[in-house]
């Protein structure tokens, strides 16, 4: 990145999905923290700032860094707040690094399903304007989203079919306790159906940051160096935009691929992960991140480029078709890639890049490229 | 021994009463008082915008004249949704946006007039690119319920 320290991810804990009702809010943010920390080698005394993102609708309490603060550390320490999306709180720990002022930073998001009817607590997002007395919250605009698409791309729907397995498949590998066991239901608008949307459950993730001056003091300490960032926002009116495109993460993209100097983005990275909060929202991602342009998706789904084992797999987490911690689904993304980058999962992953998306329809669009750094237990 | 777990469950009911400003409020005056729907202008990029706003989000400059829009369109897009919501009549719901005659950006609406027991059938109906007529109800009272889309095709 183009700023004073280099930064990147050094811990990484990610709980896409909790039952039970053994721990409060409070405790599933503690507890998650603390995860972090330890994956980081470091204790609370280590963080210089903490940046949390949260969704007020969903806590049922205003301000909720309030339901954060103690619970994250954030007593006596440097702590923002940003509803705007679970990702962003990524983007501005991320930057509060590059300054140079801070060597640390934690970076916390939940998403809690508390809420009844949860959509209702998602149409506030609505204005109250125009748009309050229409059937929205985010899934009925994705529903709008994959309807367009839908009359724009001939045999689309088999391609969003095969996604939604891909993802299902994965999820029932990495996370097999937990894909497919939603407490909640929720009734698919058309086009969608229960085979493209998950249920949402509450989760819970939380990623700790490093200067390049932190990591060199700590030389066992494996680093993935965050080597680009960009995020952008489309209009807030659907009507406004053609629900067809991604042009906001094809921004987003543009600007992340440029800091980290990538011209052919395929042959890139070794895995990525992107929003599907519904298989057509992957479809979109593989063409504004420049992956496969929508005359190709059929042939790379066909070859299994973008499946376990393919040239770049995407989504082998399971991704949010597999397990919908609504609000946190992106900053997830984003961890789950550096979970690989770190070598947590024990293999070799040298270059990931992660989508996150956030709002109706796609509105809020991160993107991020991670490297694996050379020292480190798992360099 | 395991602890019994207890659950705390609260309500809210909380009343806003939300400023709508001049734009809207004189949107929503001729849409009750005399059943015709206006975009406004933003004279810098030419643009004819539906909802009417005071500024363009694009331009950020004041938007200056009222053109009256439609009554004919053609959807842009279209949902069928089954959750009830509150505040809106019972569902299932067809909703969409449809981009009217004069107008540069797509309004929000529902679609009246298809059955919705066959979601097949209707999407068929209400395929996207279809044209359609605003129809306004008797009574209105100055809100987006005042209006619907239905198929010129019938």
């Amino acid at each position: 990145m183009p700023y004073v320290a280099r930064t990147g991810v050094v811990g990484v804990a990610i709980m896409p999905s909790v039952t039970g009702r053994e721990r409060s809010l409070e405790e599933l943010l503690y507890h998650v923290t603390q995860l972090a920390l330890r994956d980081a080698g470091m204790t609370i005394d280590d963080i210089d700032g903490i940046v949390v993102a949260s969704n007020d609708q969903l806590d049922g309490r205003a301000i909720s860094i309030m339901a954060a603060s103690a619970a994250v550390g954030g007593v006596d320490r440097d702590i923002l707040s940003t509803p705007s999306a679970g990702e962003h709180a990524f983007v501005m720990g991320a930057l509060r690094v590059a300054t140079g002022q801070y060597r640390t930073q934690l970076v916390v998001s939940w998403s809690p399903t508390e809420a009844a009817p949860f959509h209702e607590a998602q149409h506030l997002a609505a204005d109250p304007y125009y748009h309050r007395k229409l059937p929205l919250d985010e899934v009925s605009s994705h529903a709008l989203q994959a309807s367009a698409l839908l009359s724009s791309v001939p045999g689309v729907e088999a391609m969003a079919k095969k996604v939604a397995e891909k993802n299902r498949q994965n999820g029932r590998g990495a996370y097999p306790e937990q894909t497919g066991r939603s407490e909640n239901a929720i009734k698919v608008p058309w086009p969608l159906d229960a085979g493209m949307v998950s249920p949402p459950v509450t989760g819970a993730v939380a990623l700790v940051l490093a200067s390049e001056e932190y990591v060199n003091e700590h030389p066992d300490l494996p680093v993935a160096w965050i080597s680009g960032m960009g995020w952008a926002t489309e209009a807030a009116y659907l009507g406004d935009r053609d629900l067809a495109q991604a042009s906001s993460l094809a921004e987003a993209a543009r600007q992340a691929y440029g800091e980290a100097g990538i011209a052919d983005p395929v042959g890139a990275f070794e895995v990525a992960e992107v929003a599907d909060a519904t298989p057509y929202q992957e479809l979109l991602a593989y063409e504004a991140l420049g992956l496969a342009p929508r005359a190709e998706w059929g042939a790379r789904l066909d070859d299994g480029t973008f499946g376990p084992g393919g040239k770049l797999p995407v989504n082998l987490s399971g991704g949010a078709l597999s397990l919908n911690p609504v609000y946190c689904t992106g900053l997830i993304r984003i961890a789950e890639i550096a979970r690989r980058v770190l070598g947590r999962d024990g293999a070799n992953t040298r270059t990931g890049l992660a989508h996150a998306a956030s709002g109706f329809a796609m509105q809020y669009n991160t993107v991020v490229v991670l490297r694996r750094g050379e020292q480190g237990a798992a360099a | 021994m395991s602890t019994e777990l207890l659950m705390r469950q609260e309500t809210w009911n909380i009343t806003y009463t939300h400023a709508l400003g001049e734009t809207a409020s004189w949107f929503y005056v001729q849409l009750r008082d005399h059943a015709k729907l206006y975009g406004k202008r933003d004279a810098k990029s030419g643009r004819v915008l539906i909802p009417p706003r005071s500024f363009s989000d694009q331009t950020l400059e004041p938007t200056t004249d009222w053109v009256e829009v439609g009554p004919g369109g053609v959807i842009e897009t279209f949902s069928i949704v089954y959750e009830e919501f509150n505040g809106l009549p019972p569902p299932p719901y067809a909703f969409g946006y449809v981009k009217l005659d004069g107008a540069d950006t797509a309004i929000g609406g529902y679609f009246k007039g298809v059955d919705l027991s066959d979601p097949k059938a209707a999407s068929a109906k209400l395929k996207i690119g279809t044209r359609v007529t605003t129809k306004f109800a008797e009574k209105r009272a100055g809100d987006v319920l005042d209006f619907w889309f239905e198929s010129d095709a019938g």
